[in-house]
């Protein structure tokens, strides 16, 4: 076969260049197909990326631990002690890089023209910094100081259904730990600037500052937690779940079912794309290889007639096919790398941050070499052109000698 | 005959079949001698090219048998008529049919490649049939680079390189001028002599005639005549 490989090598080599044109367009056709995939690939991972980074940073973390029946009925009634003993061990570990508690009950919010339900969510601010992004948006005023701060913090949207502002007060309603109602009057110290459900639904304070106005003791609604790294998300959520049984612990993926099936669809979404690309590719390939057999019957005839077996015909013609292909999926790779390489910095897309918004999409976009993906689609490309091109090719061998005399004649 | 390196027996030929029915050839019985020098002749449609066909293992008769160096067509396979050509048969066709890709050179170590020559014997075999044919310092030419007449040579020394028992040329001087139609067919005469190449040549020319050993003649799928001349 190797002996085959080296006769046969250089003649599919200058074959391929008799007719520049068409192996120009083929070589376009690859190349601008495979770069369209890797191209794609890159930037819908980016994006992925983007938009689960921003909204797992926003509140959610990597998982999250609450009282059981909390999930089904948020409230004073389904609340946990701060964690301890074998659940305060098991957040030490060294894949979850931070952990924050919160108490988040329903509430009411008051201003003098309008009454909205939220949800009050107090914090830790320190811990919090570590597990949420919403410390950092805070666009008028200032975040809070500390558990004890008894200010609110409101979203920017909240403030303007509200119309209220910056250094008004608002009156919070719950139900209180002994059942009757808590209301109080809270200045707000700050106005965060996020996308507009989550501006609309969370207000936050200081968690003891919470705590109090509901007559609660240390009580908790949930513990966020932070894990850098996807492959360890599944073996923490057992450590813990084994830490603590009787609560109910939640990856991201369950408490946020539809980022989860957007991320999904979108690592899916681009085999669809490679299959599209690769349709249009092969009626190319299929079509201008077709063409040169057709125009080359004479020849294959010819080589048969001086003793060329149908089998090397074959194998010559499917060699040109491997080495046109190859130098396309050459090129597109090449072209992706610079496409990849020249959007390194990042391509910010914060022009159309409403929308991204409405998709909870990332407004900065860092696509990534991946060379694990880049191998993997070029080699399917590669193997899939060579295999369509085999029906050519099998034309070719099917060439009868005694036509090609007959048209030498 | 014992040193017949072709031997046809009873070799009809039909292309298509009921009314369309072309009968090109009919009941051909004809041994090519080793060292035959013969000119296979008639008018248009007479059989000469379909006859040239079966002898070279092109195609297969209808009817009858065709041995070829005691192999009966009838009973190869396809890959078995390619190793059967490329063994025993060389082959000179009228548009020269070279490898427009490839030199004069690389034209004629292709074919010693298929043979599995190593890379240094196929060189010095290509260069010494290419001075035997006239074309010393033309080695590294592309046919769009040489006259018909070189191209023919070319064609020539491909055909005899492997050293067939057997060469077939189908017109080779249609598309030549007197000067090299009398060159070519002093050369083939020449190789014919001297290294004992049987040659069968389909041609009306009668230049080529000339120095026929053997005159065929065809006419309506039949052998009309069959004379020896020298």
């Amino acid at each position: 076969m190797m002996n085959t490989i080296r006769i046969f090598a250089p003649l599919a080599w200058r074959n391929l260049w008799r007719n520049p044109r068409r192996t120009l367009i083929t070589l376009i056709v690859v190349s601008v197909g495979l770069w369209s995939v890797l191209a794609f690939n890159s930037f819908l991972n980016a994006w992925t990326q983007a938009s689960k980074d921003t909204t797992l940073q926003l509140l959610l973390g990597q998982g999250q631990i609450h009282a059981a029946g909390y999930m089904d009925d948020p409230g004073v009634e389904t609340l946990m002690p701060p964690p301890s003993d074998g659940l305060l061990k098991a957040l030490g570990d060294k894949r979850i890089s931070a952990w924050a508690s919160r108490l988040v009950v329903p509430s009411v919010v008051q201003s003098e023209y309008k009454t909205l339900p939220v949800m009050i969510v107090g914090v830790d601010p320190k811990a919090e910094r570590r597990v949420s992004s919403i410390p950092g948006k805070v666009v008028e005023g200032r975040y809070l100081n500390g558990p004890g701060d008894d200010g609110v913090v409101i979203g920017k949207h909240l403030a303007e259904r509200l119309k209220t502002g910056l250094g008004r007060r608002v009156i919070l309603m719950s139900q209180g730990a002994d059942g009757l109602l808590a209301e109080q009057s809270f200045d707000v110290v700050g106005l965060y600037d996020v996308d507009q459900q989550t501006e609309d639904y969370y207000v936050f304070t200081g968690r003891a500052a919470g705590q109090k106005f509901l007559r609660l003791k240390d009580e908790i609604a949930e513990i966020v937690f932070t894990i850098p790294n996807d492959q360890d998300l599944a073996p923490v959520i057992r450590a813990l779940k084994d830490a603590a049984p009787d609560m109910d612990v939640r990856s991201w993926k369950q408490l946020s079912p539809f980022l989860a099936a957007t991320n999904s669809f979108m690592s899916g979404f681009i085999y669809i794309w490679l299959s599209v690309v690769f349709t249009l590719m092969a009626i190319g390939i299929v079509n201008t290889q077709l063409m040169a057999v057709f125009e080359r019957t004479h020849e294959f005839g010819l080589l048969q007639a001086l003793g060329m077996k149908p089998r090397l015909v074959l194998i010559m013609v499917t060699m040109e096919s491997t080495l046109l292909i190859g130098l396309g999926v050459l090129i597109g790779m090449a072209m992706a790398a610079a496409s990849i390489w020249a959007t390194g910095d990042g391509i910010d897309l914060s022009g159309f941050a409403r929308g991204l918004e409405l998709v909870q999409g990332g407004q900065v976009l860092y696509p990534k070499f991946d060379a694990g993906s880049f191998v993997l689609f070029s080699l399917v490309i590669w193997i899939l052109g060579i295999v369509v091109a085999l029906w050519p090719a099998r034309r070719a061998s099917r060439c009868s000698p005694v036509e090609a005399m007959r048209m030498a004649t | 005959m014992t040193d017949a390196i072709v031997s046809c027996r009873g070799v009809s030929k039909i292309f298509g079949s009921g009314e369309l029915a072309v009968h090109a050839l009919r009941e051909v019985d004809l041994d090519i001698l080793s060292g035959d020098f013969a000119t296979l002749a008639g008018p248009s449609g007479s059989g000469k090219t379909t006859l040239l066909n079966m002898i070279g293992a092109l195609d297969t008769p209808s009817s009858g048998h065709v041995v070829i160096d005691g192999q009966d067509l009838g009973s190869l396979s396809k890959a078995q008529l390619s190793d059967l050509r490329l063994n025993k048969v060389g082959f000179v066709f009228q548009a020269y049919n070279l490898i427009p890709v490839l030199s004069a050179r690389e034209n004629i170590e292709f074919v010693l490649e298929l043979h599995g020559l190593e890379r240094d014997e196929r060189r010095q075999r290509a260069t010494d049939i290419l001075r035997e044919v006239g074309l010393e310092g033309m080695e590294d030419r592309r046919p769009a680079q040489l006259s018909g007449g070189q191209q023919q040579r070319v064609a020539v020394a491909r055909a005899l390189v492997s050293r067939p028992r057997i060469v077939l040329a189908d017109e080779p001087t249609a598309n030549l001028d007197s000067k090299t139609t009398e060159e070519l067919v002093r050369l083939m005469y020449r190789l014919n002599r001297e290294m004992g190449t049987t040659f069968v040549i389909g041609t009306h020319d009668p230049r080529v005639m000339e120095h026929s050993k053997r005159h065929i003649e065809l006419l309506d799928g039949r052998i009309a005549s069959d004379e020896r001349t020298g």
